[in-house]
């Protein structure tokens, strides 16, 4: 579905990405772990176009992403649930969710969607009406959460869902992304800090550090390499 | 006695909203601009020129007062002259500022802001002097047969005091409000609306919704400055212009964006209303030659009291 060959890209003069190949297929739940400043962030920001590559091929159903404008991508079934959450603060939680639904597939899913966001995570149907900005960073995460679903993505991407919140908050949302994987099979590429969960309900995942793939793997090999238990399970 | 006291208070009360929707109505249109694209507009109130010759020609010159006559004409001109530079902020959005705003700045030092005060400078005078080649330095107004008559409220207070409200400025006025109502109800409730919002709230975020940043910007663009050319229209129904009267009003439209708190479409329509009365109401105390002052004293003291404005956030935004 999503495919990365060789991709090379940063800002201004420094590559931070130096070379990624990466491929997500239809249905999987990839996951991708590795330090701070490895450049997760940038690879995601490279996918959806903040980011333009030096070199490297990007397509994602066959469609070559690097020939479309960044606003572009989020029609193909990209949807991009950023670092920090990056919710729309001066919107309302439900305004918040119609500008997630502002692709044609997310116009013509409305209903069925927002019934099942809210069930999902009935705190946005209690704060439907409250401006995002008041919200506490839980709440916040997870209307960023919705709005990624409100528009009926293929692929869902998410950069550290669980970063800055409470553990028990982290939890949660971690269990609800599962349980919406479950209800939906959707597609998700996932950035966590929380490897061992990370790795734990992926079907594949990829460690990058510096800039570089230094490992990949279905979830049971990464699980059992030496490297990933002593680096990132503290094993 | 008093009651001629009370008489001239209300007077320029009324004075004041009257002048104060209209105000409002052009820091609305720059409101918008500064509060979607975060780009300071030199060029503002030279656009606000334009918009009343081309009120002044469309109802003169292209005949809109040989079919639709005096009394509706020039508000059908009005009207026109809305849409018309709608196009030309949007033309000049996509030719010039496109180049120093939105995504492009990124790269760009100090995220853009030298080069477009440069350009919307260089905007200003080029207007400022085209106007002057293209329409000379003659003062021009559009005449409606209204603004030589007037409404009696009252009399009250026995037969004492009574209040005239000039036609052709209380229906500016009335114009001036069902503008802004459209345009609030444009940026609440639609789509469009909404877009143009989140792409102000954060544009990176926004471009991951699908959301054509540097579009909404456009469309932000061109509808200030089409809002800001009705205002113009109204204006120039009561009072006479020439190419270079956007420097006055430039100064009126930042302090009213600045007093409703930079970035809030509403305030800035309460920012307008507020220096509206102040010029008003300071006439009963200052000799009237002073009524700027009076306008400068009271921003200070607000901007010195309250910075974010009326309206504004006292977060800034992530
Ligand atoms: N806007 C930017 N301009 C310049 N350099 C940047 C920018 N954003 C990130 N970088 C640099 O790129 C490198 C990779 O950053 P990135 O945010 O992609 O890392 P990350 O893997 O997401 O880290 P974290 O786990 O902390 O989120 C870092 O060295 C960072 O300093
Ligand atoms: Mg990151």
């Amino acid at each position: 579905m999503l495919r990365l060959e060789g991709v090379v890209a940063g800002y201004s003069a420094v590559p931070v990405l130096r070379g990624v190949s990466l491929a997500v297929d239809a249905g999987q739940f990839v996951a991708v772990v590795g330090p701070n400043g490895a450049g997760k962030t940038t690879l995601f920001k490279t996918i959806s176009g903040i980011v333009r590559p030096s070199e490297g091929r990007i397509t994602f159903e066959g469609t070559d992403l690097l020939a479309l404008p960044a606003a572009r991508r989020a029609h193909l079934g990209i949807a991009h649930v950023p670092e920090g959450r990056q919710v729309f603060p001066s919107l309302t939680v439900l305004e918040n969710l119609e500008m997630g639904a502002f692709t044609a597939a997310g116009r013509r899913d409305w209903k069925r969607n927002i019934e099942r966001i809210f069930s999902w995570l009935p705190v946005l149907a209690e704060r439907r009406g409250q401006f995002a900005g008041t919200l506490s960073g839980g709440e916040q995460q997870m209307v960023a959460i919705g709005r990624g679903l409100a528009s009926s993505p293929k692929l869902l991407m998410l950069d550290e869902p669980s970063m800055g919140l409470a553990p028990a908050i982290a939890d949660f949302i971690f269990d609800k992304l599962i349980e919406i994987r479950r209800d939906t099979g959707l597609t998700v590429l996932l950035v966590e800090q929380r490897v061992a969960e990370a790795l734990e309900s992926s079907d594949h995942g990829y460690v990058l550090e510096a800039g570089r793939v230094v490992l990949e793997g279905d979830n049971r090999t990464l699980r059992a390499d030496d490297r990933v238990r002593r680096a990132y399970l503290g094993m | 006695m008093t009651a001629q006291l009370v008489e001239n208070v209300l007077q320029a009360l009324v004075a004041g909203l009257l002048a104060g929707s209209i105000y409002g109505l052009m820091c609305v249109g720059l409101g918008l601009i500064f509060g979607v694209m975060r780009v300071i507009n030199f060029a503002h109130g030279d656009f606000m020129m334009l918009g009343m010759y081309a009120a002044y020609y469309l109802f003169g010159a292209l005949g809109i007062q040989a079919v639709a006559g005096s009394l509706v004409g020039p508000y059908i001109a009005i009207l026109l002259a809305g849409p018309l530079l709608f196009v030309f902020g949007y033309a000049i959005h996509k030719t010039l500022i496109s180049r120093v705003t939105g995504t492009r700045t990124a790269q760009l030092d100090g995220e853009g802001h030298y080069a477009q005060l440069i350009l919307t400078l260089g905007i200003a005078l080029v207007l400022q002097n085209g106007g002057l080649i293209v329409f000379g330095s003659v003062l021009a107004s559009i005449r409606t047969p209204l603004s030589s008559s007037a409404w009696e409220l009252g009399p009250f207070w026995g037969d004492f005091v009574s209040v005239f409200l000039n036609k052709s400025r209380g229906i500016a006025a009335l114009f001036s409000i069902a503008t802004i109502v459209v345009l609030a109800l444009v940026i609440t409730r639609s789509r469009l609306g909404k877009s143009l919002r989140a792409a102000a709230d954060n544009p990176e975020a926004a471009t991951y919704m699908g959301i054509d940043v540097d579009q909404a910007h456009r469309l932000a663009f061109a509808l200030g400055v089409g809002i800001t050319a009705v205002a113009g229209g109204l204006l120039a129904t009561n009072y006479p212009f020439q190419p270079y009267i956007g420097l006055e009003y430039v100064i009126v439209m930042y302090a009213g964006v600045v007093l409703g708190g930079m970035g809030s479409i509403i305030g800035a329509f309460w920012g307008g209303m507020t220096i509206g009365l102040v010029q008003q109401l300071s006439t009963l105390v200052l000799p009237t030659q002073l009524q700027n002052a009076a306008i400068f004293v009271v921003f200070l003291l607000i901007v010195f009291l309250r910075p974010q404005g009326f309206f504004g956030r006292v977060v800034e935004r992530t």
